[in-house]
């Protein structure tokens, strides 16, 4: 629980998560094509393509999200819900290193939900989302609650 | 000892004993005697046998039964067996290198590190030690020691090709084993926002004791360049592909190594496409290229009409089939080549000239002559099996079926048109494995899962048998038959040696790798 500011209902957080999902591999998709990283064979050899999808993804998400997260504490789904992430039982903004470099690797794991069996792992990360405090797992990892602007 | 205990006991030692593994089985197999040294069972590629290494002919052909079955742990089996005076080694592509009992199908031993064994096996003596050579289809090239399956060396070789695959089988020649390579690439054009492709096929020469490279001789040798492109972005290259698909053969008189190519993947085509090449085993220099189809571009986006299917696009006709030499009436020596296309060529083998040409159905990307021909050198015929199976334009009528020509001029000698014998199940008549050839017999396998053996000199049916069946296998695991493709039947001593199945493109799979010997007659 914050001092001053409530926790984002479940409904807006959902939806902010969907945009997200969708905006950002589409982004990734531009960058992909631009960029040319899957257009060789070495992105096939070895691990490559897993190296290169990793940082694709994690390129599209700061292309995306990088501003608003170090400016006001949200992805593009949170900013468009009004929504914001700030340090648990503050109303503070929180660091952008937890930001990125702990709550955002939880975000590929969403995509698992359509990849059985491993939709157990991203249901996990959701479920937390009943309790009380309404903190899926990455906000207790990270030590973060979504909260509605002021 | 309480029977809690005992019981615990029982489970650890069965889970600890090998797949397939049989009470009282040796493990250590014999090798003083091996039946065929390469995938064409001798170096010259003709896939034939004679006399003083099977005991199958015509006289007993018909009384062929079925001696035991092993279950593989895949739906369409790509390895093809080595056999000793007692054990067969065969890759169980999703298992491993397996040494089974010859007798009897037993586990002698297996090596479970090398799971996608595509090839056949072959061996040699080195550093005074036996060894067994093969590829894996994504894993390179092996060298286990047939003993125990102990691996002594692997090689991915990616010296040229970032991407390459290892489907067409080695041979090994005493101090050197020869790798043939196509590319991945073929597959990577069904992503459209692949820019396809800028790698070739190719040949490697390995330092049989140690797995170095010695030499690699690409079949393009000139580097990609941009060549066109889709979606504003991705770029397109050539010339590109001209994969090596199939084993090659060896001449060691003339100390040459002749293999077919496969078709370009991209556009500009290049003159090396669609080729048989003779290379020299020392150098990997190039004695002679013939093309024999020009500007044959193609690859799978073209099926599925994704952008990266090269325009115009190509019949897709390889020479999967690898070439054999034959020694003609003349005493002069005569290269074979069988194409996708239908096509039969006798190739001058100093100068690459074509010396006689013949054609049997209408050919397409899986063939006419696909996976392999076989001769009798004795009879002065090669036998051509062709497929015909309904793949690309089909402008000419099929004619699958098996041709037996006279070698010296490629006259047709006699022939046998297949009708599928399957009722209840869809399938083709055509034969797309390889073929092995006995003293007097030829032994085929077709696409309706029919085993069968024809008399050489007429082409009379003398035995049938429809593997596309279930069975049960020694090792226990669920085992049926299905479609005969790749590498097909092998004849080693009183065994015809096979597996049934093969999934891809449709056809039926299976995991039946089937063992037949002549029925003793009782005194």
């Amino acid at each position: 629980m914050t001092d001053s500011l409530p926790l984002a209902g479940r409904g807006r957080r959902l939806v902010a998560t969907l945009i997200d999902l969708t905006v950002v591999p589409v982004a990734s998709l531009l960058i992909m094509l631009v960029s040319g990283v899957f257009e060789s064979a070495e992105a096939y050899a070895g691990n490559q393509i897993y190296i290169r999808g990793f940082l694709l993804g994690v390129t599209g998400y700061l292309i995306v999200n990088g501003w608003l997260l170090h400016a006001r504490g949200q992805t593009l789904g949170k900013a468009v819900m009004g929504i914001m992430i700030v340090s648990n039982g503050t109303s503070e903004q929180a660091p952008l290193w937890k930001l990125v470099i702990i709550r955002a690797l939880f975000f590929p794991v969403l995509y698992l939900v359509v990849v059985f069996p491993l939709t157990l792992i991203a249901v996990i990360d959701q479920v937390f989302i009943f309790g009380k405090q309404r903190r899926c797992l990455h906000d207790l990892v990270c030590g973060t609650s979504v909260v509605y602007l002021r | 000892m309480s029977n809690g205990l005992v019981a615990a006991i029982v489970v650890v030692a069965t889970s600890t004993q090998a797949f397939g593994q049989c009470e009282g089985t040796r493990t250590e197999p014999g090798l003083d005697r091996f039946y065929s040294q390469t995938w064409g069972t001798q170096f010259n590629g003709q896939r034939f046998q004679p006399a003083a290494n099977t005991s199958i002919n015509a006289a007993n052909a018909s009384k062929l039964e079925l001696k035991w079955v092993y279950g593989l742990s895949t739906n369409s089996p790509r390895s093809y067996p080595l056999v000793t005076e007692d054990t067969i080694f065969i890759g169980d592509e999703g298992r491993g290198l397996v040494a089974l009992d010859k007798e009897n199908g037993c586990v002698r031993w297996e090596n479970t590190e090398i799971q996608d064994i595509s090839t056949a096996i072959v061996s040699e003596v080195v550093d005074g030690r036996t060894l067994l050579f093969f590829s894996g289809r994504g894993s390179g090239a092996f060298a286990v020691d047939a003993i125990n399956g102990e691996l002594v060396w692997q090689r991915f070789i990616d010296d040229d090709n970032p991407v390459p695959m290892f489907s067409g089988s080695p041979i090994v020649y005493k101090d050197k084993v020869f790798v043939p390579i196509s590319s991945l690439e073929v597959v990577l054009t069904l992503l459209p926002f692949y820019g396809c492709c800028t790698t070739s096929g190719g040949m490697a020469a390995l330092d049989s004791s140690t797995g170095e490279l010695l030499w690699y001789r690409p079949t393009i040798e000139e580097e990609a360049e941009v060549s066109g492109g889709h979606w504003f972005f991705v770029d397109e290259f050539g010339p590109s592909g001209a994969p090596v698909w199939g084993a090659p053969m060896l001449d060691t008189k003339r100390r040459l190594l002749f293999y077919g190519s496969g078709q370009n993947y991209s556009r500009p085509a290049s003159l090396t496409s669609d080729a048989i090449f003779a290379v020299h085993i020392d150098s990997g220099d190039i004695a002679w290229v013939k093309q024999f189809t020009a500007g044959d571009a193609y690859n799978l986006a073209c099926g599925a009409g994704l952008p990266n299917c090269p325009e115009p696009v190509g019949p897709d006709v390889d020479f999967g089939a690898p070439p054999m030499l034959v020694n003609l009436a003349t005493g002069e020596d005569l290269v074979i080549a069988g194409q996708k296309s239908g096509d039969v060529y006798g190739i001058n083998p100093d100068s690459g000239e074509t010396v006689w040409a013949t054609r049997f159905g209408r050919g397409g990307p899986l063939g006419g002559v696909h996976w392999g021909m076989a001769a009798n050198p004795e009879m002065e015929l090669v036998f051509v099996p062709i497929s015909d199976i309904p793949a690309g334009s089909n402008e000419r009528p099929p004619q699958p079926g098996l041709y037996a020509l006279n070698f010296n001029d490629g006259r047709l000698v006699w022939s046998v048109e297949r009708e599928a014998k399957c009722e209840a199940r869809s399938c083709w008549p055509g034969i797309s494995a390889a073929i092995a050839a006995g003293p007097d017999i030829v032994v085929t396998g077709s696409l309706d899962g029919m085993l069968e053996i024809y008399r050489a000199s007429d082409g009379e049916l003398l035995w049938s048998y429809d593997t596309a069946t279930e069975f049960s296998a020694v090792n226990e695991l669920a085992t049926k038959g299905g479609a005969f493709d790749a590498h097909g039947p092998m004849l080693a001593d009183d065994l015809l040696i096979v597996s049934s199945g093969y999934g891809s493109f449709g056809q039926e799979g299976g995991n039946a790798l089937l063992v037949f010997s002549p029925r003793r007659e009782s005194p």
